[in-house]
């Protein structure tokens, strides 16, 4: 059985767009930073519900959840922080 | 964890509702012996909060009794025609009595649903520290 040599070329070329490897995965530093945004600009909101119900007497239900809010928001940044720092440390205790 | 955000918020709008009828009722307590005085009611409405995409609860406006005012025998009431009679508030002390007992068992119903969101947040942010 003979292969066109163009059929080959043809071929061979469609093989290495399937090799290729894909789009790179988000890096796990720009998700990472993502969350860490969004949980500080969560924060300044609260921050400012909070001042807001101090000064101007606004409803207290309000500050109650912007402070449930804020607490959960940092405990969750905390916790992730920690894992994190913790694998690093793990890391670098690594026997060389 | 959104979802258990979201709960705080919905919590907040059930107390808040909560707290402004108990308000209204204790208007109208202050007021039983008003002459004239109509109690004040207030409407529970659904809200859709779009930003959040959840359902909160939020008061209509403040409705006035439309029923007839009681006429009350007093001849020696400032107020009184002459027959002796004026007309006192439609406030009943019992049914607002029962109202604010009612408003008081909805705003710990919400209070529970927002401990119980914040004891499950709580447990999930424990579980990540492990």
């Amino acid at each position: 059985m003979q292969i066109p040599s163009s059929l080959a070329i043809s071929g061979y070329d469609r093989a290495r767009d399937a090799a290729q490897p894909g789009p790179t995965p988000a890096r796990a530093e720009a998700a990472f930073g993502q969350a860490v945004g969004g949980v500080v600009s969560g924060l300044h909101a609260n921050e400012q519900a909070a001042t807001a119900s101090m000064v101007s007497g606004a409803d207290p239900h309000a500050l109650v959840q912007a402070l449930a809010d804020t607490e959960l928001a940092v405990q969750t940044a905390v916790s992730v922080r920690d894992r994190v720092v913790e694998a690093y440390l793990e890391i670098l205790r690594m026997p060389v | 964890m959104a979802d258990l955000f979201s709960t705080f918020s919905i919590a907040a709008s059930g107390m808040d509702a909560q707290s402004r009828r108990m308000r209204h009722v204790a208007e109208n307590i202050a007021n039983a012996d008003t002459p004239g005085y109509r109690r004040k009611t207030i409407d529970f409405i659904a809200q859709l909060d779009r930003a959040r995409g959840v359902t909160t609860v939020a008061t209509g406006p403040v409705k006035l009794d439309r029923g007839e005012l009681p006429r009350v025998y007093d001849p020696g009431h400032a107020l009184a025609d002459e027959d002796g009679y004026y007309l006192g508030s439609t406030v009943s002390t019992m049914i607002e009595m029962a109202d604010a007992r009612e408003a008081g068992r909805s705003y710990e119903a919400n209070l529970a649903m927002f401990d119980q969101a914040r004891q499950m947040s709580q447990s999930l942010i424990d579980l990540l520290r492990r």
